[in-house]
């Protein structure tokens, strides 16, 4: 109880500084204040096109993270059995994990357009965390665990229920605490930069055309919330499963 | 059934531990195989089971199987238990031929009923040796393989366990590796250290 109320009270207390800094700036291009932002959210909110680019937004990144995970963790369980395939992937692996997302961007903006660009980057974004998470996570695995139900012929969901996914379970938890963060962030970015039509993204890079920097920022908070939720229900599936 | 192990050598980092060893595993027959430290006991178990494979000679299963690999009960020398489940639950979940029913009836037998819904890992040592043996006895098998199942139990648990694998041998083979053969004279006994 005292850890939550010491944090509101730092939350608050970062709130005022934002907003005090803001009135000592007193312009709202270089920097709006809390209360600005808060007044265009709702504004933002009550226009047509906001639900609609959330939902865009949000389902978009979401079959991204989604695909980059599943494609993720089946390459890892493939390359945990055949060593060729985890020496085959580790060049790629390692340049998806250090090109710049702009960089793809750019390229798969030729290729495909802009359209589901989000998906995509997300997509290659959250495959090498899920990939290596999973790979370190099936190395860890108990051998003698994995031994005993080789002997007593241990069915296959069995052995993923009781061994595989208890020690996978912390490998999965975070990496997909920082694969939904990533995807957030990278599909935002990708939208900035290829502009489909109807996002966040677009609706950020619009801010910044008209230079309206409290719509910047309550654009910004409605991506923090967005992220945030979807973490925590992600946990949640976690720690059930 | 009959499995036949001839001229088996094995040896780990150049030292010999089996060296043209010869037996016949039958059905209907016990065998309590007996040595010091380091004499081969384990490596003839994992020999038998097919987790290793010998230097030279042969393990063969002899006989009408279904499997290429023989269905077996076993007690390794650690208790390979889910730490985080319970007794009833770390049975259960190695077969779906062995029900939670039965299984709570079986475990009664070798530990007390507030011991069995625990996770496994709040049990004692000797309590989970004798979770690893129900495990083993609980589900349908050609043979029992039990690596010095009576590790950490008194003597009343040992006499206990040992009546209980007796009850639940069938007519297949059973192989009982151990430092302590007191008890287990029904097998027969064979000593690694001289027999290598």
């Amino acid at each position: 109880m005292q850890k939550i109320v010491r944090r509101t009270i730092a939350a608050a207390a970062w709130i005022i500084i934002w907003q005090l800094v803001a009135m000592i700036i007193h312009n709202k291009i270089l920097l709006a204040g809390p209360i600005d932002t808060v007044a265009a959210l709702v504004s933002l909110s009550k226009t047509p096109s906001f639900w609609g680019s959330v939902w865009q937004t949000t389902g978009r990144i979401l079959l991204g993270f989604f695909l980059g995970s599943v494609i993720g963790i089946i390459l890892a369980y493939i390359a945990h059995e055949k060593s060729w395939v985890e020496d085959f992937l580790r060049p790629l692996v390692s340049a998806l994990k250090s090109v710049p997302v702009a960089s793809f961007v750019i390229l798969l903006l030729i290729w495909f357009g802009s359209s589901n660009i989000s998906i995509i980057i997300c997509a290659m974004v959250v495959f090498p965390i899920l990939y290596l998470n999973t790979l370190e996570g099936l190395k860890s695995t108990d051998v003698k665990l994995l031994e005993m139900a080789k002997v007593f012929r241990m069915p296959g969901g069995r052995r993923l229920r009781y061994i595989y996914l208890p020690q996978l379970s912390p490998f999965f938890k975070s990496a997909f605490k920082l694969a939904i963060g990533m995807s957030f962030k990278s599909g935002i970015a990708a939208e900035v930069i290829g502009q489909p039509l109807n996002t966040i993204g677009n609706g950020l890079y619009l801010s910044k055309i008209y230079l309206e920097t409290a719509d910047l920022f309550a654009w910004t908070i409605v991506v923090v919330l967005i992220s945030f939720v979807c973490e925590k229900i992600i946990t949640k599936v976690i720690d059930i499963l | 059934m009959t499995i036949e192990i001839k001229d088996v050598c094995k040896s780990f980092d150049g030292q010999q531990v089996l060296n043209n060893f010869n037996l016949n595993i039958e059905s209907e027959h016990s065998y309590v195989i007996t040595g010091p430290s380091g004499c081969g006991k384990t490596t003839l178990l994992r020999l038998i089971l097919g987790l290793d494979e010998c230097d030279s000679g042969s393990v063969k299963l002899l006989g009408d199987y279904k499997y290429p690999f023989i269905n077996c009960g076993m007690v390794f020398q650690e208790d390979r238990l889910c730490e985080d489940y319970d007794a009833v639950t770390n049975v259960t979940m190695v077969s779906k031929k062995v029900f939670k029913e039965t299984v709570i009836e079986e475990l009664k037998k070798l530990l007390p009923e507030e011991a069995l819904f625990k996770p496994v890992k709040e049990l004692s040592g000797g309590q989970k040796r004798r979770v690893s043996i129900v495990r083993a006895c609980a589900i349908p098998s050609d043979i029992l393989i039990m690596d010095e199942p009576f590790t950490g139990l008194d003597e009343e648990a040992r006499k206990t366990a040992i009546a209980y694998i007796r009850d639940k041998q069938g007519s297949g083979p059973l192989v009982i590796t151990t430092h302590d053969t007191t008890g287990l004279e029904f097998g027969r006994i064979i000593d690694l250290g001289i027999a290598t």
